[in-house]
C-alpha cells in the first residue's frame, strides 16, 4: 500500500484545493494509499515506523524537503535497527516551488509530474551520507570561519578565506560542482571548500574551488553548526561518512544525476 | 610518455584540488591526480599525477608517480615516473626520479638521483 505523509503546514486552508487535484490524480491512477497528516505534536519517525510494520510499499512525502529529510531519516533510521530490510521505495510530491530542491534534483518538478513519476516506478538505489546519527540525500554545509576538518584520521584542513565547506553526495542546488562529479551512486562523498571571494567566478579549469575525496571526515567549529539537507542544525563535532544503508527513491526521467 | 598535452588533460582531471586558501596539515594520501596550489605540512603521496603550483608552499616528503613542481618544496621528492620542475620552482630537499626535466631558473639545493633499478622498486601504492 502507498503511504502518504502530509507535511504539518497542508493542514492550512490554502492547501485544501491542490490536495484535492493530487488525491484526485492519485486515484485516477491507482495509486490510492492512506494518508497520513502529519500535527505539530506527530513523530514523523512513530508515522514511518508503525506504517512500516503494517506493511508499507511505499512511503510518499508530501510537502518539502523538510519533511523528506525526515522520511528518509527515519527510514533509514530503521534499516540501520534492522526493524526492516526489505528495499521499500520513497517518493516525493513536492507542495509549491520553495523549499523543493531535492525534488527538482530528482527531475520531479510539480506536484502533476509527481503522481506520473509515482506511476511510472523508476526506482534508484542510492547512497546516502551520515552525519553522526543523522542521514542525508544532498550535502552537508557549514561556514569555513574557524572550522578545522580532520580527513581519515590522517590530515587536517583549514580555509583562510571566509567561505562555505559542502560535503557532497548529490548535487542539489550545485551549480559550482561538475554533475558527473558526484551522483550518489559511487559509495563516495565530495569535499568541496568555496571562497566567498571567487563563488562568482568558480570554474574547474581556473582550479577556483578545492576538492577532495575521502571516506571520514570530522568537522570542528565551536561557534556553528552543520546545516544538513537545509532542514537539520547538528553541533559539531560531526563526523561525516557513506551510510551503509542505501535508500531506494522514485525518480523522474528527467533527474540531474 | 608524458607529454605536455597529457599533462594538462590530468590536471583537469584532479580528483583533489588544494586552493591557494587551504592549509593542510598531517599524512596526505590520495590515489589520484593532485593539485596544490595551498600549504602543506606533513607527507605527501598519490599514486598519480602531482601538480604543485608557482604559488603552492609545501614542507614535506613527496612521493607521486609523476609530478610537476612550480612552486616552494622542502623535502625529499620521490617520483617513479617522470618530475618537471619549471623555472619558478624552489626545491630543498633530495631528488630522485626515473626522468627529470629542469626549466632554467628554478632553484634546487639538494642531491639528485636517477637510478633505474631503485626508482623501479618504489611504487607507491599504499
Amino acid at each position: 500500500m502507498h503511504i502518504y505523509i502530509y507535511d504539518n503546514p497542508l493542514s492550512q486552508k490554502k492547501y485544501d484545493k491542490i490536495l484535492a487535484k493530487i488525491e484526485t490524480k492519485i486515484t485516477d491512477l491507482g495509486l490510492n494509499g492512506r494518508i497520513i497528516r502529519l500535527g505539530p505534536m506527530n513523530s514523523v519517525f512513530n508515522a514511518v515506523e508503525n506504517e512500516i510494520k503494517k506493511g508499507a510499499k511505499t512511503i510518499v512525502s508530501v510537502g518539502s524537503d523538510n519533511l523528506f529529510s525526515q522520511v528518509l531519516n527515519s527510514v533509514a533510521m530503521l534499516k540501520a535497527k534492522n526493524i526492516y530490510n526489505n528495499n521499500l521505495p520513497m517518493g516525493i510530491i513536492p507542495i509549491g516551488k520553495e523549499n523543493n530542491d531535492i525534488a527538482h534534483c530528482l527531475g520531479i518538478n510539480s506536484e502533476e509530474e509527481a503522481c506520473n513519476i509515482l506511476s511510472a516506478r523508476r526506482i534508484q538505489q542510492l547512497d546516502i551520507g551520515q552525519a553522526n546519527y543523522n542521514y542525508f540525500l544532498g550535502q552537508a554545509i557549514i561556514s569555513t570561519k574557524n572550522t578545522v576538518m580532520v580527513i581519515d584520521d590522517e590530515y587536517t584542513l583549514e580555509s583562510n578565506d571566509e567561505g562555505e565547506i559542502r560535503v557532497i553526495n548529490l548535487p542539489i542546488k550545485n551549480k559550482d560542482v561538475p554533475e558527473s562529479d558526484v551522483n550518489a551512486v559511487d559509495n563516495q562523498l565530495q569535499l568541496l571548500i568555496l571562497s566567498h571571494n571567487n563563488k562568482k567566478i568558480i570554474s574547474r579549469k581556473k582550479n577556483k574551488y578545492n576538492l577532495f575525496r575521502f571516506k571520514k571526515l570530522v568537522i570542528l567549529n565551536k561557534n556553528e553548526p552543520v546545516i544538513i539537507d537545509g532542514s537539520f542544525k547538528i553541533t559539531t563535532p560531526v563526523e561525516i561518512k557513506i551510510a551503509k544503508e542505501k535508500i531506494n527513491l522514485i525518480v523522474g526521467r528527467n533527474r540531474k544525476f | 610518455m608524458f607529454n605536455k598535452d597529457s599533462k594538462e588533460i590530468i590536471t583537469k582531471q584532479a580528483e583533489t584540488i588544494i586552493g591557494p586558501q587551504i592549509k593542510v596539515k598531517g599524512n596526505f594520501h590520495g590515489q589520484g591526480n593532485v593539485t596544490i596550489e595551498g600549504s602543506v605540512e606533513g607527507d605527501i603521496k598519490t599514486t598519480s599525477f602531482l601538480l604543485v603550483g608557482d604559488k603552492a608552499v609545501i614542507n614535506a616528503n613527496i612521493e607521486a608517480k609523476d609530478a610537476k613542481i612550480s612552486g616552494e618544496t622542502k623535502g625529499n621528492i620521490k617520483i617513479s615516473g617522470y618530475l618537471e620542475i619549471t623555472s619558478s620552482a624552489k626545491i630543498t630537499g633530495d631528488i630522485e626520479a626515473l626522468e627529470l626535466s629542469i626549466e632554467k631558473g628554478a632553484l634546487l639545493n639538494g642531491n639528485c638521483l636517477m637510478n633505474k633499478n631503485k626508482i623501479a622498486t618504489s611504487p607507491t601504492n599504499s
